[in-house]
């Protein structure tokens, strides 16, 4: 070979080389967000939010406003699906949206991932508008804030009004009626038609995302459970204990001896879910309030019902989540990034959010000066902000629940999938490795 | 085996060697490989575009699959190494393992079900008759619609209430209703099913091809000489399509270890994990549990295996072809 090809073939060599080395020396921020990126007032200022396409015609108006009022232009990207997954194929590639709104639940996993960086609560413009509860849906377990909430909810009970009327129940107020109410749902015929192909409860039971466990927190709560518990400044598993046992053993029934749940439960995403309550097959819908708008439409507002979770042996505790604004990690546009977020929490933009058509966007509001009641002028919303008050709580603080909520909900799947599984058993082995997250999250007790 | 050899190669093999590339050491070539003139190098600018594009969207995201395999990845807040940790990690995992079982149990099965039913396909759509070019372009159809649509739609098919559109349909016979992907009993076997019904067409084309090479006035003289037609089968046409077949097996079983989208459409791996497979598993542990470096484990043993795989038929079937 001659020389000037080994020398070129060397440059090609070395071109490769400080490419790869490019990609992987970047200086590791030990905190995350954007403190020492290069900012550059010309970027994109890319703004992700988790959406249905009915919600993401709202984000792209409040957006649309935001730019008219400031100049700052919006490149608005709804996700549809898949969003957890989507962000994590981005950090992978060192290149994250600006600014993203998504559940509350994403918190641990941006913040343990560096996805996040601390947000001063004190310095976000309108902050103090937002009450101290909300405020708590952007804390972390180190007592830090790395998200600012935009929207809060609490987990309520659809019941189809017309087919409980038909068979003259009451409204559930204890899990026996509810359960009871489920087996008249699913052997007496409510719709008429005379086959039986109607079912009580509606359960989005996939593993994916850890849905399984998102539905049954509430139940497990309610019986007394946990999947942990804070103990001081730490956690100790309560996935073994004789109140969650109490609780999963109550939720099996359903699948497994009065078969109430819809067929192919387990394997069912909320998405198709939502079909099975708007098409007359289920009855009983525990779910967030955001879907209100969609069902009436499609079902019909006078066929259905809004309560409060009927109690169990420990009260009616629900799942209260909500969405945060995110402020990514390496953004050239951390003026922007606040800009849009001190937006997004004024009254202005919680009202246009929850005015949102057919699907509010923002479900409870977090800035205290919009007042519920005014905004909505609906019993329904009523009721889910007295739940909210007054039975809601969040999944427990741990530095990234995800793995947890992903383990419980697998073991809960195979339980309810087999039928046939020691509750206890199972349930203490899944202790065993939840005891080992928590230690390798520095939590154990 | 290096691209050069190849392109070298296509000169002085035979047509036994040239579906699968190098053939050994051969004089001719030998001779030329000293001899550095331009000619050495025309064929590999022609082949630099595709090196290229191969290179930056395969090779280098393959060895970086093999980097982050060897760390615990976190993009923001700067990789650690824990060096083989990765990989005990994802074998000492028990689902990862169930996975495994179930993704040979998928293989096999849709392999074999495929062929079966593909030759039955193609004994009895052989022909030039334009009834049968319209049957067979019909039964193709699975084989080009995407597999997600044929996940969603096959999911629909299979509810497993007694309204469901295919336990409806065996009421009729007086079966049913069965449970399908609802139950961890059958959702493996629903699985193959769906499979099978989408590759089976797809070998079912092949062994066409194959059948079509068979010289006509073998089966006429055996049937002179009083065969039977399962005899012709049986000592016909099966000997002829052991080349197809050697093909077929290769590409369905590689093809079988890396299944996805139709076990991720269909299940999501679910009920109770029964048809998770290695891909989904991956992806699960990806992007569900956020360890994209324990993924990239998983991901760098299929890719040896799956090698490891191809390179013995590959062996097999020269040293067949050899001798």
């Amino acid at each position: 070979m001659p020389r000037s090809r080994y020398a070129s073939a060397t440059a090609a060599l070395v071109a490769v080389g400080v490419v790869l080395a490019g990609c992987g020396s970047k200086p590791a921020a030990t905190s995350g967000g954007s403190a020492g990126v290069a900012q550059d007032p010309n970027a994109a200022f890319e703004v992700w939010t988790r959406s249905t396409e009915a919600t993401a015609k709202v984000y792209g108006k409040i957006f649309a406003d935001f730019s008219a009022k400031t100049g700052v232009r919006v490149d608005y990207k709804p996700v549809f699906a898949d969003f957890d997954k989507q962000i994590q194929q981005r950090a992978a590639s060192k290149d994250l949206p600006d600014l993203v709104v998504t559940d509350t639940g994403s918190l641990g996993v941006f913040t343990s991932q560096g996805l996040v960086g601390e947000v001063d609560k004190g310095s976000v413009a309108g902050g103090a508008d937002i009450g101290e509860r909300a405020w708590d849906n952007g804390k972390a377990s180190d007592g830090r804030y790395y998200a600012i909430p935009f929207s809060t909810q609490a987990m309520v009970t659809l019941v189809r009004k017309d087919w409980r009327e038909k068979l003259g129940k009451p409204v559930p107020r204890t899990w026996d009626e509810l359960a009871d109410l489920a087996t008249a749902f699913t052997k007496d015929d409510p719709d008429g038609n005379g086959q039986a192909d109607t079912y009580g409860m509606l359960v989005p039971g996939t593993t994916d995302r850890g849905y399984l466990g998102w539905w049954a927190s509430s139940f497990v709560w309610q019986g007394g459970g946990d999947v942990v518990k804070q103990d001081g400044d730490k956690f100790t598993v309560a996935v073994d204990s004789a109140e969650t046992v109490r609780s999963v053993e109550y939720l099996r029934k359903m699948f497994c001896d009065t078969k109430v749940v819809q067929p192919g439960a387990l394997t069912t995403g909320t998405n198709d879910a939502h079909a099975f309550f708007e098409t007359g097959k289920t009855g009983i819908y525990v779910t967030g309030p955001y879907m209100f708008g969609r069902f009436d439409k499609n079902l019909g507002k006078d066929k259905y019902e809004v309560i409060a979770a009927p109690k169990g042996p420990a009260g009616d505790t629900v799942l209260g989540e909500g969405e945060n604004i995110y402020l990514m990690a390496g953004s050239p546009r951390a003026d922007a990034q606040k800009q849009l977020a001190e937006y997004l929490i004024s009254a202005e933009a919680q009202r246009a959010g929850m005015k949102g058509d057919p699907t509010p966007v923002v479900r409870l509001p977090v800035n205290s000066k919009v007042d519920v009641d005014a905004v909505y002028d609906d019993p329904r919303w009523t009721t889910t902000a007295k739940v909210y008050a007054d039975s809601a709580r969040p999944f427990p603080s741990v530095p990234n629940f995800q793995p947890f909520r992903q383990q419980f909900s697998e073991t809960l799947n195979s339980l309810f999938a087999t039928c046939g599984g020691d509750v206890e058993g199972d349930l203490g082995k899944l202790a065993g490795n939840l005891e080992e997250e928590l230690r390798a999250q520095g939590m154990s007790k | 085996m290096t691209v050069s050899d190849t392109v070298h190669d296509t000169r002085d093999v035979g047509p036994a060697a040239s579906g699968g590339g190098a053939v050994g050491s051969h004089p001719v070539r030998r001779r030329h490989r000293r001899r550095l003139t331009g000619s050495t190098f025309t064929p590999w600018l022609f082949l630099l575009p595709a090196l290229l594009i191969f290179a930056v969207f395969k090779y280098l995201p393959m060895a970086e699959g093999v980097r982050l395999s060897l760390y615990r990845v976190r993009p923001f807040l700067g990789d650690l190494w824990v060096g083989l940790d990765n990989y005990a990690r994802i074998l000492g995992d028990e689902r990862f393992r169930a996975a495994i079982g179930h993704t040979l149990v998928l293989a096999v099965g849709q392999t074999l079900g495929s062929m079966v039913i593909g030759f039955a396909l193609a004994l009895l759509l052989e022909g030039h008759a334009k009834s049968l070019w319209f049957v067979r372009s019909a039964v193709f159809l699975p084989v080009v619609a995407a597999t997600a649509v044929i996940g969603e739609i096959w999911r629909l098919l299979f509810f497993p209430a007694p309204e469901g559109f295919v336990n409806s349909a065996l009421s009729l016979v007086g079966l049913g209703p069965w449970t399908f992907l609802d139950s961890p009993d059958t959702s493996l076997a629903s699985v193959v099913f769906v499979g099978i019904w989408k590759g089976a067409p797809y070998d079912m084309v092949l062994i066409l091809a194959g059948l079509a090479g068979i010289d006509r006035r073998q089966y006429e003289a055996s049937a002179i000489d009083g065969a039977s037609t399962a005899q012709r089968v049986r000592h016909i046409t099966l000997p002829a399509l052991r080349p197809v077949i050697t093909i077929l097996l290769t590409l369905a079983s590689i093809r079988g270890l890396r299944v996805f989208t139709e076990v991720y459409v269909l299940t999501g791996g679910g009920p109770a994990g029964s048809t998770d497979v290695w891909m989904t598993r991956v992806f699960t542990v990806a992007f569900e549990r956020d360890e994209i470096g324990v993924a990239s484990a998983g991901s760098v043993l299929l890719f040896l295996v799956t090698f490891a795989l191809t390179v013995v038929v590959q062996v097999h079937r020269r040293r067949k072809e050899a001798g």
